[in-house]
């Protein structure tokens, strides 16, 4: 039983370890987790991003929240295992609270460094009693990170930092004694102010007063080097409205460290975000990658288009081009599948359920197992109307076969390089994954189908990719085309469809279907009517149903009701507004088309 | 009286939650159809029960399912010694003699058969025995209830237009905090503080609803979970085996449940 219980979190021992880093969890692992456990605190919602720890200059890290986005480091230095979760908890709870608690920011107007961070102190004082209040289990959350820095030391040289750490912990602690006036005067007035809380004023005078007294005390403070106490909570910098360079240098590095983040967002090199892709870890490219140019387009067919405008298809008006697909080894699709063996697990109960399909009721048959009763009444009343009675008053269960091609079509355009906020995770990486494990589990129950990809480049260009055939397994060579299918370009899907179309029409199969996964509306660059190409795919779908084959749409994109209705008709797409969590949705979905 | 079986003789335990208690007397005094929609377990069908109490009505519950038929709620003839005999199903039974009829979680049944209830829920107020041949009118003291969860609705699952557009809707949700910990106290037979905290708990969990999580906590998980900590299991553990563990196979989901649960207390 994995239960976290209350207590263990009394018992736990903080280790400043050494500053050497083992394996420890990635933050990209983490945030996920983080990001709901912030939701579920606070029923907050904040973009959670990773603080670049480059250089070794800052020695403590801290969180830094601006109201929306919490950047996280990547690592607290001397922190690790579970240390290190519970360190991350305590940080996601303390910025949740000020989301939570929060109000407009402060004006710096005329306040001096160590005022400000005085100020800042009592807020982050007041935010966390309040959050307290409605979740008392934070005290033990935050509590152990008070104790760790061992204030209560006598003979500490009574610093700025020292003073103001001990003033944080008597804010958090009341109970405890304290041997200063200074510490005694701020909790006593900090807590006598509690009615006051909402007005923002009060907290600042108060951090006013307590500036001029360590003023007055000749306490030096430097705003340089300052930090803040304890480790979890964040740099408050989203406290403050600063016009100007902000005074504390440490404001400034961590809004300049913000600004890096969002250029590294969007990185200019395309190799260097297909590294990236290619499953996190920094081996070069994947080998495979050039010796036969994947990249010499070949047109293979002209498809018809929808011109919605002058109400007629415009014959072989977009060409269909293909190229011997990339490669990447295909061990990574292994490792995609055990990245999450809860999501391969479950997608592979729930097909094999579906592939034994749920008993069927066969009525009115010669033999079987019990009366149907309907039958059985009707025949009774044809004997006694003197009419020859139909013999069949038996049912049976029987499981039900399914006959089914389904061929998978991914939209793979340059929006599926988005990344889903907050984390460094890419739409198409999760397509990626789900796609794999559905692959996975379908190919073990021997269901058939097909996987295809496409993007387009004007009508000229629409590039089909053949990721697996029906015909084929679902092994080591579609595998390894999987890894390589890298997103980029447009999304004709109309042209994309047809083909698709027509490779599924060719199955004999009882039922055929199209499943597409798209995250956008269809666009190309050489179309400017954004109903043009909407109104292709639909008519691309209308053909479908024509030629027997369903397609049912999966949308990625929150805000695409309008068009993805239009084009696969009202009850024939689902949309999924988290995108992680495609690869749990993806067999679900597929599970209930193939009913 | 042939439906004496479904009187209900003593009040079901029910906390009103706002005007539900009145609105839902004065759709019964015109007998309209009424569709109770909310989240699962917080108490829709309690409600149902205490107003059929309220109101001194019988009253028939159906719970459906996909496999249901339209004879499973209208009838059908049996054979017996002498031939066939007709037997009602619930739903004539309840028009025949003037129960309210509730059709537990409707959107499950397929819409073939939920439009059976059609010519009940208008003026005709009639239900057409085709098999028998007999058209029923409706007593004068039946009424349909049908109750659903708008959080299950998807493309597959959803009811017609035409089935809506009859009924006139309460919107049940949770209880709002002080409300709900009176009720888990009161069901569990708790004290109000470890109520209190459970409903804290609860409220938590329905935060992570859309973060891997289709619903939070319902009121009858709490339930469940304050009579386990009545019953001295510990308060981790019983809200470990009453909501963690039930709401959720995925790890990551679960050990963020566990954090939070952590916070609460």
């Amino acid at each position: 039983m994995t239960l976290s219980s209350p207590a263990k979190l009394d018992t736990s021992v903080l280790l400043p370890l050494e500053p050497e880093e083992e394996e420890e969890r990635p933050l990209s692992e983490r945030i996920p987790g983080l990001r709901r456990y912030l939701a579920g605190l606070y029923g907050a919602r904040a973009s959670l991003r990773a603080l670049p720890g480059e250089g070794g200059t800052q020695v403590a890290r801290r969180t830094s929240f601006d109201g929306r986005v919490l950047f996280l480091p990547e690592a607290y230095r001397g922190f690790r295992d579970e240390t290190a979760d519970r360190l991350y908890l305590a940080a996601v709870a303390h910025a949740g609270a000020h989301l939570a608690f929060g109000r407009a920011r402060f004006e710096p107007k005329s306040l001096k460094p160590l005022q400000i961070a005085l100020i800042s102190l009592l807020e982050d004082a007041r935010v966390e009693w309040l959050a307290m209040e409605a979740l008392p289990g934070l005290r033990r959350l935050w509590r152990p990170f008070h104790d760790a820095l061992a204030l209560d030391k006598d003979g500490a040289t009574a610093t700025a930092e020292v003073l103001m750490a001990r003033l944080a912990l008597a804010l958090f602690d009341p109970a405890r004694p304290l041997d200063n006036p200074w510490l005694a005067k701020g909790r006593d007035m900090f807590f006598a102010a509690m009615p006051e809380w909402d007005d923002p004023g009060a907290l600042r005078l108060l951090g006013s007063l307590l500036g001029n007294d360590l003023g007055q005390m000749r306490v030096q403070f430097n705003s340089k080097t300052y930090v803040v106490q304890p480790v979890y909570r964040d740099d408050n910098a989203g406290l403050w409205e600063f016009d100007r360079p902000p005074p504390p240098e440490e404001d400034d590095t961590s809004l300049a460290e913000a600004v890096r983040i969002e250029t590294r967002e969007k990185p200019p090199e395309p190799g260097e975000r297909e590294r990236r892709e290619a499953g996190g870890e920094s081996d070069p490219r994947p080998a495979s990658l050039s010796p036969l140019d994947p990249d010499q387009w070949i047109a293979v067919a002209r498809m018809p288009e929808w011109d919605h405008g002058a109400g007629r298809l415009r014959p072989d008006w977009a060409t269909i081009v293909e190229a011997t697909p990339r490669t990447a080894p295909a061990a990574l699709v292994e490792r995609w599948l055990e990245a999450r063996p809860d999501v391969a697990r479950r997608t592979a109960g729930l097909i094999r359920q579906a592939k034994v399909g749920r008993p069927a009721r066969l009525r009115r048959q010669g033999e079987g197992d019990r009366l149907d009763l309907d039958a059985a009444v009707r025949a009774a009343i044809d004997l006694r109307a003197g009419f020859d009675p139909d013999t069949r008053v038996f049912e049976r269960s029987a499981l039900s076969e399914r006959d089914l091609a389904m061929l998978v079509l991914l939209d793979i355009s340059e929006s599926t390089k988005d990344t889903i906020g907050g984390t460094a995770t890419s739409v198409f990486s999760v397509l990626r994954e789900a796609v794999a494990h559905l692959s996975a589990a379908l190919a073990e129950t021997g269901d058939r189908f097909a996987l295809h990809a496409f993007c387009s480049n004007g009508r000229d260009e629409v590039r089909y990719r053949r990721v697996k055939e029906f015909a084929e397994p679902f092994g080591n060579a579609a595998r390894s085309r999987l890894a390589g299918l890298r997103p980029g370009l447009s999304t004709r899907m109309g042209a994309a469809l047809r083909v698709a179309t027509r490779e599924a029409a060719r199955q004999l199969s009882h039922r055929r279907l199209v499943l597409v996964v798209t995250d956008g509306e269809p666009s190309d660059i050489d179309v400017t009517d954004p109903a043009y190409l909407v109104e292709d795919a639909r008519k691309a779908v209308q053909e479908a149903a024509g030629a027997g084959v369903d397609v049912f749409c999966v949308g990625l994109d929150k805000t695409g009701e309008t068009y993805l209705s239009r084009i696969f008709g009202r009850g024939n797409f689902v949309q999924i507004g988290k995108v992680e969590m495609l690869p749990d949705r993806l067999p679900q979905i597929y599970v209930r088309l193939t009913r | 009286m042939p439906l004496s079986a479904y009187q209900i003789a003593e009040e079901p335990y029910f906390e009103p939650q706002g005007g539900e208690v009145a609105l839902f007397s004065a759709a019964h005094a015109l007998r309209q159809p009424v569709m109770i929609k909310g989240p699962t377990g917080c108490g829709k069908t309690r409600f149902i029960e205490h107003m059929a109490w309220r109101l001194g009505r019988p009253l028939i519950t159906v719970a459906c399912h996909e496999d249901m038929t339209a004879s499973d709620l209208v009838g059908r003839y049996l054979l017996d010694a002498g031939g066939t005999a007709w037997h009602d199903g619930p739903l004539t039974l309840a028009v025949r003699h003037g129960a309210i009829c509730y059709l537990d979680e409707i959107v499950e049944a397929r819409q073939d058969t939920t439009v059976v209830v059609h010519p009940l829920t208008d003026d005709r107020r009639i239900l057409p025995l085709e098999k028998k041949n007999e058209l029923v009118r409706a007593h004068p003291d039946f009424q349909l209830v049908i109750s659903y969860n708008p959080g299950y609705q998807s493309v597959l699952k959803d009811l017609k237009e035409s089935t809506k557009q009859r009924f006139v809707a309460l919107d049940f949700a949770y209880p709002d905090a002080e409300r709900e910990a009176q009720i888990v106290a009161r069901e569990a037979g708790v004290a109000k503080d470890v109520a209190v905290l459970l409903v804290r708990i609860a409220e938590r969990t329905r935060n992570l609803k859309g973060h891997g999580l289709d619903e939070g906590a319902s009121t009858r998980m709490l339930i469940q979970a304050g009579r386990l900590i009545k019953q001295g299991v510990g308060l981790a553990e019983a809200c470990h085996v009453a909501l963690v563990l039930p709401i959720t196979d995925d790890m990551g989901v679960r050990e963020t449940l566990s954090d939070v649960i952590a916070a609460c207390a």
